[in-house]
């Protein structure tokens, strides 16, 4: 269901063979030096990161002012708590505080004076099983390749998943979030459709998987929704909804994380 | 209610009994060498004027006046007027049967004076197109459309490059009620809006009304679009057909018993998925893309009061992958009709109504197969009833009960599949509504077009419905046996126009209506898709109203060669419905719980100038406008522009008849680009630039201007057939209008973030057209 849009996308852009694109420049408003606060629990032994910066205007780089000197800690409710030390400047970590399924995560972080929190569960993980490379659906001419992921949903339960796809150590620059609304139960292969890179044999693909929670879910399905290019535009963008309160940029996700690498066939 | 109602019947009748004693005139208007009925004729009493008529939807009128000797003008738009001589001294019948002017095969300068009625008719906010016209207006690819050329007239906005939705006085597309032969076509358009469903072979009559919605119709906010179907030729058999260059088309018309019923069945099929085999990429050499509709219409006349029509549409867009996917989606409806003419005063039409409209979406991946489907039935009684009240008052009532079937979403997968079967529990519904409306003429000057509708909801079990909080959690959840009412609405529709006539050139009109809607399309893409989903008010949705105040000045001149008007509106709007961020409505039980609901208001001026005939001919069209709207959680609270809010809109047609057999015509388009929202900022979150917004629709999307060009050759007259060429060429000076401005990282400069302008027709597209007729 979910990859129905992007086929008419692709099949709408192939009609309109008259179309053309072109860069331009645009007025812009600028609404910027508002708190980006990005927190992050896993179930892994790493250390875990929070990073606080600033959005900046259209027209800079693409480097965000960090945000230092902040106050931070999560908490699991379960006497677990872990209080966050700032590295280089913006990034704030703690080495002992390995996230645990089903567990409940409270983040406060308090910066210039204002207290801002978040809570994210950590879902039970849901196995990947394996990843694989299919011959795209198009462009077969060029031998490119389409990844897909192979996994089993636990039946009876609402689970939501986030995959990032990283190309000979790239980021693909796409949002993948999905949930199980009409694959509970089942033995997922779900193709991580995308444009952004074109995957030949002989690359070196890796798949994180992320088991998140529902307003995650809603975090990055907003995003994913809004980098629709098809008919029409997609839907009127917006700030995703945030589960920081007050409202800020970012959010705070506490998930599963699970890795797998493959050589593309 | 019903009380009120009968108080109006009642009023109305003890007014009209102290006129004096008058003899009636009525019959038929018809084609003289098809013997089509014409629609909105108009018969007017010389020694009368304020006495006169316009025929109805089925070519009937009745006219009353005292005893006399008296001179009877028929005349219709394109064809020759007659006159006639009576003696009335009692009650008579007249049928006539009126020439086309197009049969004399010369270009006439029309020698008889052109009628006023655009000055001297009450409705106001009205537009019938000629089809004449809409033949000569150039549109993409050659397929002349009814929707494109709807959306040249002001207060209609297209909804985008090469796009048949239209925004009608700030509405929402789906706040349009589209009928093809009183069946209500919920997806109007063929292949993502490039195409209308309506093949204008097959179209007889369109009539659009932006304002002063006439007590009739119903059911939508914004606006009516009311298109009738031809009845097919009941005098000889006729074959007419075009092949173009992305489609063809055919018509066969002629009678099934001569003079007493005729049919005709038109098709029309397009075949870009032939260019698709072209293509190098095997995928999409197997891919699937094309529509195709039929119309056909049957008619037979008893005998002149009594008369039954068939009618159906049936059309489908078929899309899809070679192996991988496929998608088809489409409308059919089907009418069955019986007109009754009780006496010359009293005119009766029943109607039973069918529409449909489904599509499918299926994967045929081994692995992950599945068919989803959806559809929406309606099935309407209507009866409409027309009666003319001495010579002052024209009555129309009737009653209406519509019954709505909607399956949202029902997913089936084989066993290997890896989506699950999921079925979406049907909804059920009743839409019935009861109206009066009278047009008074109170004297040479003053005319009345006021009324009343009536309107109620009834959502229907059998199901579960739940009410959702702001959150979109559930608070309740009952369980409703089959045929129990969940909910149920009323609303008191008023509708009022007035027109005052200042002098024979010149007159005023005012108007204010409400209209509410009870059906809604739900549907987060800005576009025409295939997935588009109907939701009924419930407990959730409350019925959308619109409260429509609008005046304007009319004028003629030049022996009404030439008409002007300027018209005003305001609009309130209640109830509007919006969705939630990342809101999923595809196949989910809960998509009520993804809604977010506000009001809004338009309000603008649009001018219209337009020369209706004569060698040179067109119009030019102004519209001023704004369209806001307001939700709690958007914009924190306050009015924005909506998307298709447009500061300008422009259209300028110009058709220009050379000879005999060469005419040129000629659009122009500007607009004010669409209101949109850009970033204000980025950050970085996941890896990925990230955009930051702060106002929803707060820029505007370049503007859009456009020049088509278009030309016609008649072919060289023979006997027994017909051709004629039509060439075009769409946006002559390749004007990259822009469609979607979006926002990536830069291909070229590392670590920046650049805007990128799409533009779907980036040049010049010619098309080229024969058709045919024996």
């Amino acid at each position: 269901m979910k990859r129905t849009k992007y086929y008419i996308s692709v099949l709408f852009i192939v009609l309109i063979a008259a179309s053309c694109t072109k860069v331009v420049d645009l007025k812009l408003g600028n609404n910027t030096g508002e708190l980006v606060i990005e927190g992050n629990i896993d179930d892994s032994s790493k250390p875990q990161t929070i990073t606080l910066s600033r959005n900046v205007p259209f027209t800079n780089t693409n480097t965000y002012p960090p945000v230092t000197g902040a106050t931070i800690s999560v908490t699991d409710g379960n006497g677990n708590n872990g209080q966050f030390t700032e590295g280089p400047p913006g990034t704030y970590s703690v080495s002992r505080l390995q996230g645990i399924q089903g567990n409940t995560y409270t983040m406060t972080v308090i910066t210039n004076g204002k207290t801002y929190t978040a809570v994210s569960i950590m879902p039970v993980l849901v196995p990947l099983d394996s990843i694989s490379s299919i011959q795209s659906v198009f462009n077969k001419g060029n031998n490119i390749r389409d990844i897909t992921v192979h996994y089993k949903d636990p039946a009876g339960i609402p689970n939501q998943y986030r995959f990032i796809l990283y190309v000979n150590s790239v980021q693909v620059k796409r949002v993948f979030a999905y949930d199980d609304q009409f694959i509970d139960g089942k033995s997922v292969n779900l193709e991580l459709a995308e444009n952004d890179i074109d995957i030949h044999p002989g690359d070196t693909a890796t798949v994180v998987m992320q088991c998140i929670d529902k307003p995650i879910f809603t975090y990055w399905n907003t995003l994913m929704q809004q980098q629709g290019n098809g008919p029409g535009g997609g839907v009127t963008p917006s700030n995703p909804p945030t589960n920081i309160t007050p409202a800020t940029l970012g959010y705070f996700s506490a998930h599963t994380t699970q890795i797998k690498t493959i050589v593309v066939q | 209610m019903i009380k009120s109602l009968l108080l109006i019947l009642f009023l109305i009748a003890t007014l009209s009994a102290f006129a004096q004693k008058n003899y009636i005139i009525s019959g038929t208007i018809k084609d003289k060498s098809t013997g089509e009925q014409l629609i909105g004729a108009t018969i007017r009493i010389q020694e009368l004027p304020q006495n006169g008529t316009a025929t109805n939807s089925y070519g009937f009128y009745s006219l009353s006046a005292p005893d006399g000797e008296y001179t009877l003008l028929f005349s219709y738009i394109g064809y020759e007027i007659v006159i006639q001589k009576v003696s009335l001294h009692q009650s008579i019948v007249i049928n006539m049967d009126l020439p086309s002017k197009s049969e004399l095969k010369e270009v006439v300068i029309s020698s008889n004076k052109p009628n006023n009625d655009n000055v001297a008719s009450p409705q106001m906010g009205a537009d019938k197109l000629d089809m004449a016209q809409i033949n000569n207006v150039p549109v993409l690819f050659g397929e002349k459309d009814i929707l494109k050329t709807i959306s040249l007239l002001p207060g209609v906005k297209s909804a985008g490059e090469g796009n048949t939705g239209f925004y009608v006085r700030g509405g929402a597309s789906d706040q349009n009620l589209i009928l093809l032969d009183e069946a209500t076509v919920y997806n109007a358009s063929h292949f993502f809006g490039f195409f209308s469903t309506f093949n204008s072979d097959a179209v007889k009559d369109v009539t659009l009304y932006k304002g002063g919605i006439p007590a009739e119709y119903g059911g939508r906010l914004s606006s009516v679009l009311d298109i009738k179907m031809n009845d097919g030729n009941n005098k000889d058999y006729t074959v007419q057909g075009g092949l173009g260059l992305i489609s063809s088309r055919i018509k066969v018309e002629g009678p099934i018993v001569k003079d007493k019923g005729s049919f005709m069945i038109s098709a029309r099929r397009t075949y870009i998925d032939f260019f698709l085999k072209a293509s190098s990429d095997s995928t999409i050499k197997g891919s699937s893309i094309y529509f195709y509709d039929i119309n056909a219409k049957a008619n037979y006349h008893f005998d002149d009061n009594n008369v039954l029509y068939l009618s159906g549409y049936f059309g489908k867009d078929v899309l899809g992958l070679k192996n991988t996917f496929g998608t088809n989606w489409g409308n059919s409806t089907g009418t069955v009709r019986f007109n009754h003419i009780f006496n010359n005063k009293l005119f009766s039409n029943t109607s039973l109504v069918f529409s449909n409209y489904n599509y499918v979406v299926q994967s045929f991946q081994s692995n992950d197969n599945f068919k989803a489907t959806s559809q929406i039935t309606d099935v309407n009684l209507k009866e409409d009833l027309q009666y003319s009240m001495g010579s002052r008052h024209l009555l129309k009532f009737g009653l209406n009960i519509l019954h709505h079937t909607i399956a949202p979403g029902n997913i089936s997968a084989s066993s290997s599949s890896s989506f699950n079967n999921l079925n979406i529990e049907q909804r059920y519904g009743f839409e019935n509504a009861a109206y009066v409306n009278d047009e008074w003429k109170v004297n040479d000057k003053l005319t009345f077009l006021y009324g009343l509708r009536l309107s109620g909801m009834f959502l229907l079990g059998p199901g579960t419905f739940k009410t959702y909080d702001a959150a979109g959690n559930v608070l309740t959840s009952a369980t409703y046996a089959s045929g129990a009412t969940v909910n149920n609405y009323f609303n008191l529709e008023p509708r009022f126009s007035a027109s005052y006539q200042l002098n024979e050139e010149n007159s005023i009109k005012a108007s204010y209506n409400r209209n509410t809607q009870n059906i809604h399309l739900l549907s987060n893409s800005t576009s025409s898709t295939p997935t588009d989903l109907y939701v009924m008010s419930s407990n959730n949705i409350k019925p959308e109203i619109a409260d429509q105040v609008s005046t304007g000045y009319f004028k003629n001149f030049n022996d009404n060669i030439f008409e002007f008007s300027a018209e005003v509106y305001y609009k309130w709007l209640q109830h509007q419905i919006d969705y939630k961020d990342g809101a999923q409505l595809l196949v989910n039980q809960d998509v009520e719980s993804q809604l977010v609901y506000g009001s809004g208001r338009a309000y603008g001026l649009e001018l219209f100038l337009k020369k209706k005939y004569g060698r040179f001919n067109g119009w030019i069209g102004y519209t001023l406008s704004r369209t806001e709207l307001k939700f709690d959680a958007i914009n924190n609270g306050n009015y924005y522009p909506a998307r298709q809010d447009r500061t300008h809109d422009v259209s300028i047609v110009g058709i220009y008849q050379l000879n005999k057999r060469w005419t040129f015509s000629s659009t122009f388009i500007y607009g004010t680009g669409n209101a949109v929202t850009y970033p204000t900022g980025k950050y970085k979150v996941g890896g990925l630039t990230t955009y930051s917004y702060s106002e929803r629709n707060g820029y505007r999307l370049p503007s859009t201007n456009r020049l088509d060009i278009g030309a016609t050759l008649e072919g060289k007259e023979h006997k027994k057939y017909h051709s004629s060429w039509t060439f075009g060429v769409y946006n002559v000076y390749a004007h990259r209008n822009p469609y979607i401005i979006s926002f990536r990282d830069s291909k070229t400069v590392p670590n920046t973030t650049e805007a990128v302008e799409t533009s779907i027709f980036a040049t010049q597209i010619p098309s080229v057209t024969w058709n045919f007729k024996f």
